[in-house]
C-alpha cells in the first residue's frame, strides 16, 4: 500500500485492465508517471493479479501442443548461441544503445555550443583586429601623406610672416614622451659650415642635463625636417632647445643655445 | 509455476534457463514449456472455454517468449506471474475480439512468491483457492469477473446492479487479501 490512499482503488482496477474511466485513468497514469512509489505498488498488486491465475491450474495441454510449440521453434530462424555472460552484456548493451544516441545528440549539442561560443569569439576578435588594421592603415597612409609633403624636394614650403617683415627662423617640436619620439620641423635656418650641425636638445622635466635630440642640417631653402627617437622614452620634457656642434653631434652641448622654448 | 505435470529440476535454475533461452537454446525453451505451459494454459482455457482456443494461446505465448526473450526482465519478477498475465491479457482480448498487440509486453511485475518447485506450486494453488473460497460471494465474483472475464469494473456494477464504489472496493480488498495469505 502507498501513501497516496486516493488511488488505492484506481490502482487495483487498473493493475486488472478493469478502469475504463477515462478521467480517473489519465489522472492516475499522470501520477504514476510522477510517483515512484504508487509505480512499485502497482507491480505488487500486478503479481497479485497473476496470483488469481493459480486458481485455474489443472487442466493440462495435450502433448501436440508441445511439439507444435517445438516444431515452431525449430522452424524459426536460428539465433546465435551466445554464452551465458554475454547475454546479461547484451541486455546492458541494449540498454545502453538505447541511450546512446541520445547521449552522443546531447554531446553533440553540448560541442557545437562550445563551438559556436568559441567562433562567436573568434569572429568577435578579428573583428577587432581588422578594424584595429584597418585603423592603422589610415594613420599609416596619413603619416605617409604628411611626411611626404614636407620631404618631397617639389614641396613648396613657406612660413607666412607680418607684412613688411623679414622671415625669421623658426623651429617647432612635437614630443611624443611614451615613445621616445620627437618631430622637429625648422624653416628659415641660416645655412652652416660644412663641419657644423644644427643638434636638438631634450631638456628634463626633472632639471637634469640637457640629452641628445638628433642632428639636422637644413637643406637649401633653410628648412628641415626630423623625426627622431630617444634612446630611452617616458622622459618627461619642460622644453628642446637648438645649439650648433661639430659634425657628428655631441653628448653635451659645446656652444650656445640658439633657440629655446618660447615664452 | 509448472503446471504441465513434467518433474522440475533445480528451482533455482530458472535464471539460467531463461539465459539459455536467450542464447537460442531449443532444449532450455523445451524445460520452461515444461514448467510453465500449465499455468499458461489453465488460464486461457478458464477465460476462453475451449482447448484448442486454449492451445492457441499457449502457441502464441511461448513463441512471443522466444521470439523476443528480452520483453521479460528476469531482474524485475518471476517468469511464472509474467507468463500468467501475458496468458491472461491474450486469453481476454480474444475473448472480447479486440485486436492483439504484435508483440508482447514488457509488464514489471514484482512478487515474492516462490513457484519454482512442484511442493510450494501446490501450496500456493492450495493457498490461493482457499483465499478466494473464504472471501465475501459477492466479493469472489467481482474478482472473478474483471480477472478471468475481462469486464471493467462499470460493466461489473452494470450487471450485479451495485454502486461503482462498491465495485471498486470488493476488487481492491480482494487482491488484498490474497497478498495478504502470501505476506
Amino acid at each position: 500500500m502507498t501513501q497516496h490512499e486516493q488511488y488505492a482503488d484506481a490502482m487495483a482496477l487498473y493493475a486488472m485492465g478493469a478502469l475504463d474511466d477515462q478521467r480517473e485513468l489519465a489522472e492516475l497514469q499522470a501520477h504514476l508517471g510522477a510517483c515512484g512509489e504508487c509505480r512499485r505498488e502497482l507491480e505488487a498488486l500486478r503479481a497479485d493479479v497473476a496470483l488469481l491465475a493459480l486458481s485455474a491450474v489443472g487442466p493440462q495441454p495435450p502433448q501436440r501442443s508441445r511439439e507444435r510449440l517445438m516444431h515452431a521453434i525449430a522452424a524459426e530462424p536460428r539465433r546465435q548461441m551466445k554464452p551465458k555472460s554475454r547475454v546479461v552484456l547484451g541486455r546492458l548493451r541494449s540498454r545502453w544503445l538505447t541511450f546512446a544516441p541520445i547521449a552522443v545528440a546531447l554531446l553533440l549539442l553540448i560541442i557545437s555550443g562550445v563551438l559556436f561560443k568559441e567562433n562567436f569569439k573568434l569572429r568577435n576578435r578579428n573583428e577587432r583586429l581588422s578594424a584595429q588594421i584597418q585603423d592603422e592603415i589610415g594613420r599609416s597612409a596619413h603619416a605617409r601623406a604628411v611626411l611626404e609633403v614636407l620631404n618631397s624636394q617639389n614641396t613648396q614650403k613657406m612660413v607666412l610672416v607680418a607684412a613688411k617683415e623679414k622671415p625669421q627662423p623658426q623651429v617647432k617640436t612635437i614630443y611624443q614622451p611614451e615613445k621616445g619620439r620627437v618631430l622637429l620641423l625648422a624653416s628659415n635656418m641660416e645655412q652652416l659650415p660644412a663641419d657644423k650641425v644644427y643638434e636638438l636638445w631634450l631638456l628634463p622635466a626633472s632639471g637634469g642635463a640637457p640629452m641628445a635630440a638628433g642632428i639636422f642640417k637644413p637643406d637649401a631653402a633653410g628648412n628641415s625636417v626630423m623625426l627622431q627617437t630617444m634612446g630611452s622614452d617616458r622622459i618627461a620634457a619642460k622644453g628642446f632647445a637648438i645649439t650648433i656642434e661639430n659634425a657628428g653631434g655631441s653628448q653635451t652641448p659645446t656652444s650656445p643655445i640658439l633657440f629655446a622654448p618660447a615664452g | 509455476m509448472r503446471v504441465s505435470g513434467t518433474q522440475v529440476s533445480d528451482p533455482k535454475d530458472e535464471r539460467a534457463l531463461i539465459a539459455r533461452m536467450r542464447a537460442g537454446d531449443e532444449s532450455a525453451m523445451s524445460d520452461l514449456y515444461d514448467r510453465y505451459s500449465g499455468i499458461v494454459y489453465g488460464v486461457a482455457l478458464r477465460v476462453l472455454g475451449s482447448t484448442s482456443a486454449a492451445e492457441d494461446i499457449l502457441q502464441e505465448v511461448f513463441l512471443q517468449l522466444w521470439r523476443n526473450p528480452q520483453a521479460f526482465d528476469a531482474d524485475r519478477g518471476k517468469l511464472a506471474p509474467w507468463l500468467a498475465v501475458i496468458a491472461r491479457n491474450r486469453a481476454i482480448d480474444v475473448l472480447r475480439k479486440r485486436p492483439m498487440e504484435e508483440d508482447i509486453e514488457e509488464l514489471p511485475i514484482s512478487t515474492g512468491v516462490s513457484l519454482e518447485d512442484e511442493a510450494s506450486e501446490r501450496i500456493a494453488i492450495d493457498k490461493v483457492r482457499g483465499v478466494l473460497a473464504q472471501l465475501p460471494a459477492d466479493q469472489r465474483k467481482a474478482l472473478e469477473m474483471a480477472y478471468f472475464e475481462g469486464m471493467t469494473h462499470t460493466e461489473i456494477a452494470g450487471k450485479t446492479g451495485e454502486p461503482l464504489g462498491t465495485v471498486k472496493t470488493r476488487i481492491r480488498y480482494g487482491l488484498a487479501a490474497l497478498r495478504k495469505a502470501f505476506s
